[in-house]
C-alpha cells in the first residue's frame, strides 16, 4: 500500500514534468510547420520556451474587475491540465488508476474548459465577455463527446478504471465495433476544438477580439495561460491515443514510449496541417457543426449500450 | 532570477503591438509587408498580439495628434514593464510632412519616451527589419552625425546674445542654439 | 470540408519552399531609382538655399553666423525622401543615395551640417553677391545693353551694317 502510494506520486510527478518540459516544443512544432505551408522561415523550433521564459520576467499589472479571481483563474488552469495529466498514460502506464478514474477525468476536462470562463469574468472588459460567452456555448455542445467516448469505452469493458478505459476500449465488442468506429470518426472531426485551433478557436480569435479572455492578463499569469493552452496540446492527444490508438505501448519501455510520441508528432502534424489550411468558422456555423456531431455520438451511445 | 531570464530572452521573442496615431497608413502597409512571408520578421520570434497587455514594443506611426494622444499615452501605460517605443516613419520620428497642422502635436516623443526611430516616408520593410535589427543588438547601426567645415575659420563667431557685460567687462558665453 | 482539396493545397504551398529573403544577412539589391537618404557635399555647395526654400517639410535650415560662413543643416527627422532637394541643386552637390538602413535610437544620429564659406570681394571685403538662380534662369543670354537707360535691346543698329530688321520681333531701337 506504502510502495503504491509512493508510485503513485512518483507517476504523477513524472508526468507532470514530462509534460511541462516537451508541451512548448510541441508547440514550436506547430509553428514552425504552419510556417513552412505558407512558404516562409518561421521561428526557431524552441521559440516557445523563449516567449514563456520572456513572459515569466515581465511586470504583472494587475487590472481588471477583481484581481484576486485573475489569481485564482490563472493557477486553477494550468493546475487542471496537470492534473488531467498526471491521469493520461504519456507512453507508459497512468499513475493513477486506483479506482473510478473515468469519471475523475471527465469533470476535470469540464473543469479546465470553466477556468478560461472564469478568466473572462474576472477581467471583465466588453472583449472578455464576447470571448466567454462564445466558449461557454462551444463548451456546452463540445464536452460531451469526450464523455460520450470514454462512457461507451466503461460499457464495453464494464469498468471506470482508467487503464482499462484507455487502452482501445471503444473497440471491444464481440462482432465489429460499429460504435467505436463511429466515435473515431467524430472525434477524429472535432478533435481541432478540444485543442482550440483554427477552424474553432473563436474564443481567443486573435485578430477579431484582441485575444477574448486573455486580454486583460499581463507578465507572468499569461505565461501560465499559454502554458496551459500548449500543454492542453500534449494532454488532449495523449487522450485520443490512449482511447484509439493504443496498440504498440504494450512494448519494452523505449519502444513504446518512442511509438507513443511519434504517435503525438503525427497528430500534431494533422492539427497543423488543419489549421494552417482552413479559416476560422463563426459561432454559430461552429455550433451547428458540433451539433451534428453530438447527435451521431448519442447514435453511437445508444448502439453501444445495445452491445455494437 | 526571473527578470535575468526575461532580460536574456528579451530580444529573443519580441511581441508587437501596433498603435498607428494619426498617419497616412503607408508606414501601416510597409509593417504589414514585415510581417508577410517575403521579407517574414516571425523567424526573430517577433508576434504582433492585439492587446498592449501582452505586448513588449510598441510600434508608433503617425504624428502625435491633439485627438490621439491622450489614447496612445493610455496604450503605453497599459504595457508591462520592461518595454521599448519604436517611431517608424517621417512622422513618428519628427512630425513629418504636416509638423504644422492644425491638430499635429509633433513627434511622438512629444507624448511618450521613444527608444529607437526608424525614418523613412515610408520605410522600406528592410529598413524596419534593420531598425529592429538594431534594437535587438543583431547589427550595428550605420548612422551617425555629419559635420564639414570647408574651411577652419580664425575668425571667432559671436552672436549678439552670447556677449554678457557692457564696457570692458563683456564675456563670452558660448550656447549651442539655432 | 473535402479533405483532398486541403491537402492538394498544403503541397502546392510546400511546394514553393521558402520564399523568405536572408535579410539582414544578405543585402538585397535596391531598385536603380530608389530614394535614400540625401548626401550633401560640402565641396559643392555654394550656400544658394534652394534646396531649403523647397524642401516640402522644411527640413533644411539655412543661416548666416557671419559674413563669411553660412550654415546649412539638415536635420533628418521629417525628411520624406522626395529627392526635391536634389533636383533643384544648381551645383548637384545633393545626392540621393540608396541607404535605407537608417535606424538608430538617437534621432540626431540623421543630421548633416555643413559650414560653407561665402567668398568676398577682395578690394571691397563684401560678400559678392552672385548670379542667383532665378536670375540666371530667367536671363541666360541676354544681357542689359543699355546700362544708363536700363533697357532691355536685343539688336541695336550700332552694331549691323544695313542688316534688315525681322518684322516679327518687336525691336525697340535707338534713336
Amino acid at each position: 500500500m506504502d510502495t503504491n502510494l509512493l508510485n503513485m506520486i512518483l507517476g504523477g510527478l513524472a508526468n507532470v514534468v514530462v509534460v511541462l518540459l516537451v508541451a512548448p516544443f510541441f508547440q514550436g512544432v506547430l509553428r514552425k510547420v504552419t510556417a513552412r505551408i505558407q512558404s516562409r522561415q518561421g521561428p526557431p523550433l524552441l521559440q516557445p520556451y523563449y516567449d514563456i521564459f520572456k513572459l515569466l520576467g515581465k511586470e504583472d499589472i494587475e487590472s481588471g474587475v477583481s484581481p484576486v479571481m485573475q489569481r485564482f483563474a490563472t493557477y486553477l488552469s494550468l493546475a487542471t491540465i496537470l492534473a488531467v495529466g498526471c491521469l493520461v498514460p504519456l507512453g507508459f502506464k497512468a499513475p493513477m488508476n486506483n479506482a473510478g478514474d473515468a469519471i475523475l477525468l471527465i469533470y476535470l476536462l469540464t473543469l479546465s474548459g470553466i477556468c478560461m470562463l472564469l478568466a473572462g469574468l474576472a477581467a471583465g472588459s466588453t472583449y472578455s465577455l464576447v470571448g466567454i460567452s462564445r466558449e461557454m456555448m462551444a463548451m456546452l455542445t463540445l464536452e460531451p463527446l469526450f464523455a460520450i467516448t470514454i462512457v461507451i469505452g466503461a460499457l464495453h469493458t464494464q469498468s471506470f478504471r482508467l487503464d482499462t478505459v484507455l487502452s482501445g476500449a471503444v473497440y471491444q465488442t464481440a462482432g465489429v465495433p460499429v460504435s467505436g468506429l463511429i466515435m473515431l470518426g467524430v472525434m477524429l472531426l472535432s478533435f481541432q476544438a478540444f485543442v482550440q485551433r483554427v477552424p474553432f478557436d473563436m474564443s481567443e480569435a486573435e485578430t477579431e477580439i484582441m485575444e477574448g479572455p486573455l486580454m486583460e492578463y499581463s507578465g507572468p499569469k499569461l505565461a501560465m495561460f499559454k502554458y496551459a493552452q500548449m500543454a492542453k496540446l500534449i494532454v488532449f492527444s495523449g487522450l485520443f491515443i490512449g482511447l484509439f490508438v493504443p496498440w504498440g505501448s504494450e512494448l519494452l519501455f523505449p519502444f513504446g514510449w518512442i511509438l507513443f510520441w511519434v504517435k503525438v508528432f503525427i497528430l500534431v502534424l494533422m492539427v497543423t496541417v488543419l489549421a494552417a489550411t482552413h479559416a476560422r468558422y463563426r459561432i454559430d456555423q461552429a455550433i451547428r457543426y458540433f451539433a451534428a456531431l453530438l447527435a451521431v455520438g448519442f447514435v453511437a451511445l445508444i448502439l453501444a449500450s445495445n452491445g455494437f | 532570477m526571473l527578470k535575468n531570464l526575461c532580460q536574456k530572452m528579451f530580444g529573443r521573442s519580441l511581441w508587437v503591438y501596433h498603435a498607428n496615431s494619426g498617419g497616412c497608413n503607408g508606414c501601416d502597409i510597409e509593417v504589414l509587408n514585415v510581417l508577410t512571408p517575403y521579407y517574414d520578421v516571425e523567424r526573430f520570434g517577433i508576434k504582433l498580439v492585439g492587446s498592449p497587455r501582452h505586448a513588449d514594443v510598441m510600434l508608433c506611426q503617425g504624428p502625435a495628434m491633439r485627438s490621439t494622444s491622450k489614447a496612445l499615452l493610455r496604450a503605453y501605460e497599459a504595457m508591462p514593464s520592461p518595454k521599448l517605443v519604436f517611431a517608424i516613419g517621417s512622422c513618428a520620428c519628427g512630425g513629418g510632412i504636416w509638423f504644422d497642422s492644425y491638430t499635429v502635436i509633433g513627434p511622438v516623443e512629444k507624448v511618450l519616451p521613444v527608444n529607437y526611430y526608424i525614418p523613412g516616408c515610408p520605410p522600406r520593410p528592410e529598413a524596419i527589419i534593420y531598425g529592429v535589427a538594431v534594437a535587438v543588438g543583431l547589427v550595428d547601426k550605420k548612422t551617425a552625425p555629419v559635420q564639414f567645415k570647408q574651411l577652419e575659420f580664425p575668425i571667432p563667431q559671436y552672436h549678439p546674445s552670447e556677449l554678457n557685460g557692457e564696457g570692458d567687462l563683456v564675456i563670452y558665453e558660448k550656447t549651442e542654439h539655432i | 470540408m473535402s479533405v483532398m482539396s486541403k491537402l492538394k493545397e498544403t503541397l502546392v504551398c510546400l511546394n514553393a519552399g521558402r520564399v523568405t529573403l536572408p535579410y539582414p544577412a544578405q543585402a538585397q539589391p535596391v531598385p536603380p531609382n530608389f530614394r535614400g537618404r540625401p548626401i550633401f557635399d560640402a565641396n559643392k555647395c555654394i550656400g544658394c538655399a534652394g534646396c531649403a526654400n523647397n524642401c516640402p517639410a522644411r527640413e533644411i535650415l539655412v543661416y548666416d553666423v557671419c559674413q563669411e560662413v553660412r550654415i546649412v543643416k539638415y536635420l533628418g527627422r521629417r525628411c520624406t525622401y522626395c529627392g526635391r532637394c536634389a533636383d533643384v541643386c544648381p551645383e548637384k552637390a545633393i545626392k540621393i543615395s540608396h541607404e535605407f538602413e537608417n535606424g538608430t535610437n538617437a534621432v540626431s544620429d540623421i543630421s548633416q551640417k555643413l559650414d560653407i564659406f561665402m567668398s568676398t570681394c577682395q578690394r571691397c571685403g563684401r560678400c559678392f553677391k552672385g548670379a542667383q538662380v532665378l536670375d540666371e534662369l530667367k536671363m541666360k543670354g541676354y544681357r542689359f545693353d543699355d546700362l544708363q537707360n536700363d533697357r532691355w535691346v536685343f539688336r541695336s543698329q550700332a552694331y549691323l551694317e544695313g542688316e534688315p530688321v525681322v518684322d516679327d520681333i518687336k525691336i525697340e531701337l535707338e534713336g
